[in-house]
């Protein structure tokens, strides 16, 4: 049985030829599946907790069961947009691995019944989509893909959509919306892209990492998959450590390995000399986490706890050289610039609180635009039209309010 | 029927209906910028959100259907904090323009502040800059401003004209609204952007810096340029006391009726109110020498009257000619009916209009006549009035309406009418036709008057004034019920018309067709 469920054969050279992972045990999962009726993948998927790895973390057994059984073409859409700051992994995963996603995603679409596919992957990743083509049209060559693959009578079609440098297209919604040819706006829920989604259709939403688990879980099983995380909280974790460490990079590990044992043990501590401040654990969206909060298991329900977020698992480490100024400034300026413009409050807040923390990066700052900060953050969340609204608020609170003597010194 | 509460108090509404409608139908409004009836629900602005008891986050009142059972707050502290927190952020990057814009007084923005705002403003950035007179195409200017991206706009041209003219470039803050390469608006329903627009984003030229909105008053109409008739309203300045004003009619706007128009009205008859006001002819005009003193409308029914009593004694049907037009009311029509060709036998009744012209997709009908259909249930065969027709063996004339120019060329009217003894025309306006007449009575248009119009699909509307007519003008209506009275044949029938509702009331038991729709 694997050790690891997503990073085995990484470091394999060549490993994203078909032939070589094919020789490593590909597509036997694939081979399994298409024996199995839809209704026991179902089942298994369910029992094996796996939760999404976009940042969001919803049971993908569930999603699925959402799916209504009515007679219009059903899609599923692969989100590839990987834009939360500090997040690297999906990268990782479709250049080493790319047939392991492929895989992942032929089982879902037999379970589900869809018969088109489209992976939305941010267009900044060029290189890493044409290492996806090639090894779509390998598969196509091969027999996984297309018309009646392995002659059990299911199709199935895949295809690279880039997008065009907008973070809030990694947004469901939005990205239907740009998939669809539209600007990327997100759309009003309810409807569910589950009922309503693509062309109207019925559409389930993936993460890459999210389906790249699927193949193991169908060779070895629902329990195999609890046993390596938590029974709530399936599998292992991509871990993605950036910042002041000596071993920045991709770490797979259970899910609820303690925040303190990935950046020590694993990511090799702190750089020589450096001070940890504080920590970023799940992309920037999350709240920050200050240098005496970093004992907490890394599992979605102990960071809710904690008053921040599993999300992407984008761990980002800041040390005491960086100002909390600076980070705040950096959150600022990414949400204001990103923010797609179409609901008031994300639209005129995002860009206010970014002028009032330039200007106070300026020296032009008071105490009061610390508070006003705050208020403004408070009327953004919750009352969006979509997450970025709450994803920009977060970060902005948490730092106002865990380094708030920082920045008023920095005043 | 689902039961719900909204502020405590407890409401039966249909399934599937949303708390905004649901709060309207109670009374209660909920602010919403975004939402228009016409459109599904957009969600964009956020100033409809409101406390739903058990959920944990504040809902869109303009999307979210009533479930049997529910609670909402629309007053509590949540929502009260949301609302000024959304205000405030519209208002942080709105240009405080409100002395130099037309929409001032008409405004969302300054009526939500007015009513949930009042608070002072926090903003010390420096507020983004953009276009602010951009010619978007027609008579709409565009300030880019002072957009708060409902995109109303957006929506009306993808969904109602589905020509596409506007949309929304780039991204966040720096989101504008505005016209794609060089394809500016036109399309015969533009007017109605300004309409609905609920800032000064989107202004009309025609109203540009004319008047203030809390100066005008408003009346509800019908739109007389085509056969559709529209509801309207009208916004009028009633003048000042102490100087006039250049004009009284300022602007037409468009009235909800879902059996008519939905919610809009065309361009034409936007802004085609300038006959309301121009040339009118406000009193008596005589082109005959033998009268020499200003005549009353007394003084002319009685010699009209004569005349026509002198015509009954000999053979009458052929001595007396009627042009009408389809701008009279049921009303007129009926008593035209009644006393000419009931009372009178009259044969010779010409109908003269203007002509047919373009017609597009949607509300606009190739034909220019508003009571086309009233006229034929009323039982007229609509001959068009032609120079042979009319000068055979003719002593009197009576004519209602100028459109005969339009008919027939002036050279072959003169000479037809030279040859007619007596000529009389009831017409609004000054028209070089006028000359031609010997008595010219001035007569009120449609806003000036009440009575009832058919439109092309047979529908009934009834019209009450919206202001005076000018001068000595009066309602046809008014005029032929004292002839009719006059005539001696019934004349109790006639005497009791002293409101155009009483007509309507003799109409409903005399012609079928008004019988069967009431």
């Amino acid at each position: 049985m694997a050790e690891k469920v997503l990073t085995q054969h990484f470091g394999l050279k060549s490993v994203y030829q078909i032939d070589e992972y094919i020789k490593q045990g590909g597509y036997e999962a694939v081979k399994k599946a298409l024996k199995l009726k839809p209704e026991e993948i179902l089942e298994e998927m369910k029992k094996a907790n796996l939760r999404g790895r976009g940042g969001a973390g919803f049971p993908a057994g569930v999603k699925w069961g959402f799916v209504p059984k009515v007679d219009k073409p059903k899609y599923l859409c692969v989100n590839a947009d990987e834009g939360e700051p500090g997040t690297f992994k999906d990268r990782y995963i479709m250049s080493h691995n790319p047939h392991m996603l492929l895989e992942g995603i032929i089982i879902t679409s037999y379970c589900v019944g869809i018969h088109s596919a489209y992976i939305y992957i941010r267009g900044e990743y060029e290189a890493v989509a044409l290492r996806l083509e090639e090894a779509i049209s390998e598969a196509y060559d091969k027999g996984y893909l297309g018309k009646n693959i392995l002659n059990s009578g299911f199709d199935l079609d895949v295809s690279v959509h880039r997008g065009a440098g907008a973070y809030i297209c990694g947004e469901e919604t939005a990205l239907l919306e740009s998939l669809e040819g539209k600007r990327g706006n997100p759309r009003l829920k309810p409807p569910f892209p589950a009922s309503v989604g693509l062309f109207q259709c019925p559409t389930v939403i993936k993460n890459v990492e999210t389906l790249s688990n699927i193949p193991q879980i169908i060779l070895n099983g629902a329990d195999w998959f609890t046993g390596k995380g938590l029974p709530k909280d399936g599998g292992t974790r991509i871990f993605g450590v950036s910042g002041m460490v000596e071993k920045p990079g991709i770490y797979e590990l259970p899910i609820g390995t303690n925040l303190k044992d990935i950046i020590n043990k694993h990511a090799g501590g702190m750089k020589q000399g450096k001070k940890l401040k504080a920590v970023i654990p799940g992309g920037m969206s999350a709240p920050v986490l200050k240098a005496d909060e970093i004992d907490i298991p890394m599992d979605f329900d102990s960071l809710v706890n904690a008053e921040s977020m599993l999300g992407s698992a984008a761990i980002i480490v800041i040390d005491t050289g960086t100002s909390m100024l600076d980070v705040l400034k950096a959150v600022t300026k990414f949400y204001s610039h990103e923010s797609c413009g179409l609901c008031t409050p994300c639209r005129i807040g995002t860009s206010w609180i970014n002028k009032i923390v330039k200007r106070m990066a300026e020296g032009k700052g008071s105490k009061k635009d610390i508070d006003d900060i705050v208020r403004l953050a408070s009327n953004i969340l919750g009352k969006t039209l979509c997450p970025l609204g709450d994803a920009a608020a977060m970060p902005i609170l948490s730092i106002a309010k865990k380094f708030r003597k920082e920045l008023e010194s920095r005043l | 029927m689902v039961k719900i509460h909204i502020d405590e108090k407890p409401i039966d509404v249909e399934e599937g209906t949303t708390v905004l409608k649901a709060a309207e139908t109670a009374g209660i409004s909920i602010p919403h910028l975004c939402y228009h009836d016409a459109f599904p629900p957009e969600g964009s602005c956020r100033m409809c959100l409101v406390e739903i008891e058990g959920l944990p986050k504040l809902e869109l009142a303009c999307s979210t259907q009533v479930r049997d059972g529910m609670k909402v707050f629309t007053k509590s502290e949540k929502v009260v904090e949301a609302r000024k927190g959304v205000l405030e952020f519209l208002l942080a990057e709105h240009p405080l323009d409100c002395p130099i814009c037309d929409k001032a007084g008409d405004c969302k923005l300054q009526d939500y502040y007015d009513e949930y705002g009042l608070f002072e403003s926090q903003f010390r950035e420096s507020k983004e800059k953009r276009e602010k007179k951009d010619k978007i195409g027609k008579s709409l200017i565009h300030d880019e401003e002072r957009c708060i991206l409902c995109r109303r706009c957006v929506r009306f041209l993808r969904e109602i004209t589905e020509t596409q003219e506007l949309g929304v470039f780039e991204r966040g803050i720096h989101s504008r609204v505005n016209i794609y390469d060089l394809t500016p608006v036109d399309n015969n329903y533009s007017g109605n952007l300004a309409q609905i627009c609920p800032v000064g984003a989107i202004t009309d030229e025609d109203f540009r810096f004319k008047t203030r909105s809390w100066f005008l008053k408003k009346g509800e109409s019908i739109c007389p340029l085509c056969s559709r008739g529209c509801s309207i309203t009208i916004e009028y300045h009633p003048g000042f006391s102490h100087f006039g004003v250049p004009s009284r009619v300022y602007r037409i706007q468009s009235r909800e009726n879902q059996e008519v128009n939905g919610f809009w009205i065309c361009d034409m008859g936007r802004y085609g109110y300038s006959y309301l006001s121009e040339n009118r002819l406000d009193k008596i005009v005589i082109n005959n020498k033998e009268w020499n003193i200003q005549p009353t409308w007394e003084d002319v029914s009685y010699f009209i009257n004569k005349q026509l009593k002198k015509l009954d004694e000999r053979k009458k049907t052929s001595q007396t000619v009627l042009i009408l037009n389809t701008w009279l009311s049921n009303e007129e029509l009926f008593l035209i009916h009644k006393i000419f060709k009931n009372d009178q036998n009259l044969e010779r009744i010409f109908f003269a209009d203007r002509p047919q012209a373009e017609k597009d997709d949607f509300l606009l009908t190739a034909e220019r006549t508003p009571n086309k259909k009233g006229a034929l249930e009323m039982g007229f065969d609509m001959k068009p009035a032609n120079p042979g027709a009319l000068s055979d063996k003719t002593d009197l004339l009576l004519a209602f309406g100028s459109f005969l120019a339009e008919q027939i060329s002036a050279a072959d009217l003169k000479k037809a009418l030279e040859k007619i003894e007596t000529k009389v025309l009831f017409t609004s306006h000054e028209n070089e036709l006028n000359s031609l007449f010997d008595i010219v009575l001035p007569t009120a248009l449609i806003p000036e008057k009440g009575g009832s119009l058919t439109n092309i699909d047979g529908k009934i509307q009834k019209f009450s004034p919206v202001f005076e007519p000018p001068g000595d003008s009066l309602p046809e209506w008014m005029m032929l019920a004292d002839l009719g009275r006059k005539f001696g044949i019934n004349s109790s029938f006639y005497g009791e018309f002293k409101t155009p509702e009483t007509i309507a009331k003799e109409i409903e038991n005399e012609v079928p067709f008004f019988r069967e729709q009431k």
